[in-house]
């Protein structure tokens, strides 16, 4: 709905992200080359994954939509979504520094790098027209959920990645990333079908990433603090 | 000596400095806060400076100019058509203009020249029309899905209003459209708007803020450039003969016309059925009729038969002034000038009477009362309940308006006269676009009807049933020719191109019956036409859902708090870390 709109839902999306960057020091590291590493990471990932889903998902696009097949099929695409974990695996093992940092400039980038390429390009097209849809603003919200979830599953995954986390937290560990992947399948799926609006799905979305988040934070705040790092 | 005393001075200016410095961040007077924030937007300026590239100061700029207005496709699109335009004999008629770009409002809410109304035809009264035509932006009418299954008062009240919008020039582009679903979620959304400016400043102003959050408007684009008189017009006239038995010069000729085209409020919507899709059936089902008796020897009449279907007929019947001044005024010896009478047909399908039409009365003897009687004669016959009744018409000199066919004929002190269903000239259904309902039956009767008494004349044939079965007149012929008639919309204009589809399958129907099918065109003057056409008959309008500007601001307020908030929360994210960090349980494992 005119340029002016489309600023706000900018500045929507965008505006938290840098937040994150200022206020949680990283900009004293001078990680922004950093995070501009997880960001082509992170493309390059995405085009892995679209070339894995062109090849073993070709028929995708003309099958005719039957239900039950329908949802087997979205699930094995949706665990295509695992590259994401080894990408920010990659990231992470790139970035040097400890604790929060690391997960921060990694999250940050590949957060940052997501929000540009899927969100900012789709409100270009759609914002700036006449016609307003709430859409947009769903959006722009549904982006920094997904800014909260990005930070969880890099702290899972270097979570993951450390041998001295204590055993019994690993199973935790395990599917807490599960769920991080497979998270949006079963949103669309499970809510859509349910019949909820938009507005809730968002909420509902919002609080089982807030529960995501706390548990993760729980479990790296132990390790950490039995490492010595903040 | 010295030493120690600078380094005890020094460290313990050191220490006062800390001292002095944890003072200050423990309890920050004001003046420094704001000094603070100052460092913050330097720092974020410093950001930009380092990190953003400055060719970007340039590109965005660039990039909103060119970027294109509309790049997104409308929630509602859906054709539309345009309400009649055109010229004749210098005065102008219809709707003159054909962009819209402004909010749509409902019939009970528009209020200025910048709102387009949106409105159901049935609630659209003729006072309200004059009103919007003068006072609003412009005008959008939904027309019910099934213009066949209307009410007579409803019908009777659009018949009057497509009157009321052709009397004379309207400023505001009117378009017309079929009713869908969609549209009628707009109508519904805009009728339950509160207006919003006859209403005081009622209410809190959060409930205005609530309202305007809600609210839904509309915006409607119809994107076409402003109409333009066409040039390439063409009227096509298709006539065709059946020479008579001998040598066709000296036998006498009977001639039968109907015009094809027909005419509505909007030129796109204008199936003329009865007016004249059933004229031009008649004709066709006569031509085929009287072929089949021309083609063999025993029934070759001695007379000449000459068909046309002339265009333009709406039009103060164009295409037959053009035909009559070439066959009258320029070629000597043209059949035409010893024609005993011309028969004109138009919109038989309506009633079951039949009401012939003349402007001079025939004088006893001549051959046109000859003919009235045989028709008489004819419908008493072969069906009683139809009646025949003469309706004598005078040409007012004055009023540069044709009302019948045969007025054009009468001009040039030839013999004709129009047969028609209607009673009235001034009929409204002669020019309406809800003239689409099929009637074979009665156009069958019609034509069975004239056809015995044309038969009779030119065969000079006593009171008895002249055809047999075969040459009965063919209900399925007719419904076949009126299908396809009714099919497309056959205004004048739309059909005015040089090489119109319909005129040329009507010149291959009648090529199957007659001789000599020629198609003659009519292109109007350069300089000073008789009439004129214009473009844009047709266009696809974009209806936008739009939020009203308060709504932007508003949005932006809560989107800054929504930042605030995200801003307070990150900002404190760590005493929040440590809340969880005391709660949590040491995770590592224990070394091996």
């Amino acid at each position: 709905m005119t340029f002016y709109h489309f600023v706000n839902c900018v500045a929507l999306v965008y505006v938290p992200y840098h937040f994150t960057y200022k206020l949680s020091g990283l900009s004293e590291y001078g990680a922004f080359w950093k995070c501009f590493q997880a960001a082509q990471h992170y493309v390059f990932t995405q085009l892995v994954k679209m070339i894995v889903v062109a090849t073993f998902f070709p028929e995708s696009e003309l099958e005719v939509k039957g239900d039950g097949n329908d949802a087997f099929s979205e699930w094995l695409k949706a665990s295509v979504d695992l590259a994401d974990l080894a990408g920010l695996y990659l990231v992470l093992a790139k970035i040097p520094g400890k604790g929060h940092n690391k997960i921060l400039t990694a999250a940050v980038g590949w957060g940052g790098a997501e929000m540009i390429l899927s969100h900012v390009y789709s409100l270009w097209f759609g914002a700036r027209g006449a016609e307003f849809d709430w859409k947009y603003i769903q959006g722009c919200l549904d982006s920094n959920i997904s800014l909260v979830q990005h930070i969880s599953t890099a702290a899972l995954v270097w979570l993951w990645s450390r041998h001295d986390l204590k055993k019994t937290l690993m199973p935790i560990v395990y599917f807490l990333l599960l769920a991080a992947i497979f998270k949006p399948v079963l949103f669309n799926t499970l809510l859509v079908s349910m019949g909820y609006g938009p507005w809730l799905r968002l909420a509902l979305k919002a609080v089982t990433t807030g529960a995501l988040g706390l548990v993760t934070l729980y479990i790296y705040s132990g390790l950490a603090k039995a490492i010595g790092v903040y | 000596m010295n030493h120690t005393s600078t380094k005890k001075v020094g460290w313990k200016l050191e220490n006062f400095k800390k001292k002095t410095k944890k003072k200050f961040r423990r309890a920050v007077p004001d003046r420094d806060n704001w000094k603070m924030w100052f460092d913050e937007v330097e720092s974020i300026a410093e950001l930009f400076r380092g990190y953003l590239p400055y060719y970007l100061v340039i590109a965005l700029p660039i990039f909103i100019i060119i970027s294109p207005a509309n790049p997104v496709a409308a929630s509602h699109e859906f054709p539309v058509y345009r309400m009649q335009q055109f010229d004749l004999h210098g005065v102008q008629y219809g709707c003159r203009s054909a962009p819209i770009n402004m909010e749509a409002k409902a019939l009970s809410t528009w209020s200025s020249s910048r709102h387009c109304v949106i409105s159901k035809i049935q609630d659209l009264s003729m006072e309200r029309f004059k009103e919007i035509s003068e006072k609003a932006g412009a005008l959008v009418v939904v027309l019910p899905s099934d213009l066949t299954a209307l009410s007579i008062e409803d019908r009777q009240n659009i018949l009057e209003l497509e009157d009321l919008m052709m009397e004379r020039e309207v400023s505001i582009p009117v378009y017309f459209t079929h009713w869908n679903p969609s549209i009628d979620d707009v109508l519904t959304d805009l009728s339950t708007t509160i207006p919003t400016t006859p209403q005081p400043a009622r209410g809190s102003a959060l409930e205005t803020l609530m309202h305007s959050v809600s609210a839904n408007g509309y915006q409607i684009v119809v994107n076409t450039h402003q109409s333009h008189t066409r040039t390439d017009v063409s009227v096509a006239n298709i006539q065709g003969k059946l020479g008579g038995h001998g040598m066709e010069d000296k036998l006498p000729t009977v001639a039968i016309v109907a015009h094809y085209d027909s005419f509505g409020v909007a030129p796109d919507l204008a199936f003329g059925a009865d007016s004249n899709g059933s004229g031009v059936a008649v004709l066709i089902e006569l031509a085929r009729i009287f072929s089949q008796l021309y083609s063999s020897q025993r029934t070759h009449a001695k007379f000449n038969l000459m068909f046309l279907l002339s265009g333009a007929g709406k039009l103060n019947y164009q295409g037959t002034k053009k035909w009559l001044e070439d066959h009258i005024d320029s070629i000597d010896g043209s059949p035409l000038q010893n024609a005993h009478f011309v028969i004109c047909l138009d919109a038989l399908s309506s009633g079951k009477d039949i009401y012939v039409h003349y402007s001079k009365p025939p004088k006893e003897g001549t051959a046109t009362s000859n003919f009235f009687q045989e028709l008489t004669q004819a419908a008493k016959e072969l069906n009683p309940e139809v009646k025949v009744e003469l309706m004598h018409k005078k040409i007012n000199l004055a009023d540069k308006r044709m009302f019948w066919e045969h007025e054009r004929l009468s001009m040039k002190r030839m013999a004709g006269f129009t047969v028609s269903a209607l009673k009235s000239h001034q009929d409204y259904s002669r020019a309406t676009i809800l003239d689409n309902t099929i009637d074979t039956e009665s156009i069958a009767q019609k034509a069975s009807i004239l056809s015995e008494a044309l038969a009779r004349y030119i065969y000079n044939l006593s009171a008895e049933d002249v055809f047999t079965e075969n040459l009965k007149v063919d209900e399925t012929a007719i419904e076949g020719v009126m299908d396809f008639l009714v099919a497309q919309p056959r205004a004048a204009q739309v059909l005015a191109t040089k090489q119109n589809s319909l005129v040329t399958s009507l010149q291959s129907v009648l090529s199957r019956y007659l001789k000599d099918v020629k198609v003659s065109h009519l292109v109007p003057d350069k300089r000073d036409p008789d009439f004129s056409f214009y473009d844009v008959t047709k266009a696809t309008v974009n209806v936008y859902s739009v939020k009203p500007a308060v709504f932007d601001l508003f949005l932006t307020f809560a989107i800054v708090a929504y930042l605030g908030l995200s801003y307070l929360c990150i900002q404190n994210f760590s005493l929040f870390y440590g809340l969880v960090a005391r709660v949590s349980v040491p995770a590592k494992s224990k070394v091996q």
